[in-house]
């Protein structure tokens, strides 16, 4: 197996993987959407609430705000050692948050959140919470803790996160006429004229729709667009609450963990 | 994640794997598949709300059916660790070059 990195940044990584299969692309997929954890809000009291928004909603609004995850302190609920239905300091972060205004309209916002935990706070301080007009006041203490996506998606630490095969275009010099068709309908701009010839200029961004096959006038066709069944581009995007080669050692972690504890169990007799 | 038996012949195994889903059991039953000593893999989850699915397994003559699915989990591990090494050596690279 050989990896290459395309693309890196703090929220977004892509990756060309060669040399692997789909099925274990797949599993990698499903283990970062819904097995890596992360951390949200579950619990909520609230202790006053006079805005227009009803206990529920606004519960439902402060659960879906990203918080910065650290996975190395923090264990799961079910992992951990106090085995308390309320948590103690190694499963749980209390956040306050408390806004009121006398005379104008407000927006409250994520930064308005009070952690006991510096490093778990809001990925960004620009989320809207809920609008106060003159008089209303909302005052809440929010219990966040690690969770997976299977159980709810805001414990989902990617916004999005996919594979595809890797493209190949082939251009027939010998067959085209260079009419320019294919270049015009390529929604992702790959074609090119140079010269005499249409070229590829990044193949990477194939998304296999086949159209400029379609849109080839010529019998047979002077295109042929196919994959590598072996070759990947996998992508992972971050809601920021952790790195993505983050979460995507920690899926490797949790994979090689379900397969040792299967090896475990499954004794030849 | 909890294994239990179901059926055991000389070529036959049905294991039903309590907790896991189609993350782990398609990897697997792939890995199955390219060993030439398997007739048959497959695995079926009987109820989309349960997590309880259950595999199964023919091998050729003369192969034991639970070396075979212990031969193809450890292929997989094997391809978890080539990716690990693989994205700690890409990592690498790119802090090289940046
Ligand atoms: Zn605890």
């Amino acid at each position: 197996m050989n990896i290459q990195i395309i693309k890196k940044n703090d929220i977004s990584l892509r990756l060309l993987i060669e040399d692997t299969n789909a099925a274990f692309m797949n599993t990698l997929r499903r283990i970062v959407t819904s097995e890596v954890p992360s951390m949200a809000i579950d619990d909520v009291v609230i202790i006053e609430n006079s805005s227009t928004l009803q206990d529920d909603f606004l519960a439902h609004r402060v659960g879906l705000v990203p918080l910065k995850t650290d996975l190395d302190t923090y264990n799961l609920p079910e992992d951990c050692t106090c085995k308390s239905e309320f948590g103690c300091n190694l499963c749980r972060v209390s956040l306050a948050l408390e806004a009121e205004t006398e005379d104008h309209t407000i927006t409250v916002y994520s930064s308005h959140f009070k952690s006991e935990n510096p490093v778990v706070v809001p990925v960004s301080d620009r989320i809207p919470i809920a609008k106060l007009a003159p008089s209303q006041k909302i005052r809440l203490e929010a219990y966040a803790r690690l969770g997976k996506g299977k159980d709810h998606a805001r414990w989902q630490p990617v916004s999005m996160c996919a594979y595809k095969y890797l493209p190949i275009v082939i251009v027939n010099t010998k067959l085209c006429d260079l009419c320019g068709d294919c270049i015009k309908i390529c929604p992702k701009n790959i074609l090119t004229k140079a010269g005499d010839k249409i070229e590829i200029r990044n193949v990477l961004d194939c998304t296999l729709c086949q159209d400029c096959i379609d849109a080839c006038k010529k019998n047979p066709k002077a295109l042929e667009v196919s994959w590598n069944e072996n070759s990947f581009i996998f992508e992972i995007e971050s809601t920021g609450v952790l790195t993505p080669e983050r979460i995507l050692k920690g899926a490797l972690s949790i994979l090689e963990g379900k397969l040792k504890e299967f090896l475990d169990q499954l004794v030849v007799k | 994640m909890k294994i239990v038996i179901l059926n055991k012949t000389k070529n036959e195994l049905k294991v039903r794997i309590d907790g896991e889903g189609h993350t782990f059991c398609n990897v697997v039953q792939k890995a199955l598949l390219k060993d030439k000593r398997v007739e048959l893999a497959g695995y079926d989850i009987p109820h989309p709300l349960t997590s309880s699915p259950i595999i199964y397994l023919r091998t050729k003559e003369r192969s034991n059916p639970v070396k075979t699915l212990r031969d193809a989990t450890r292929d997989v591990l094997k391809d978890t660790d080539a990716f690990k090494a693989a994205l700690k050596k890409a990592l690498k690279e790119w802090k090289s070059t940046a």
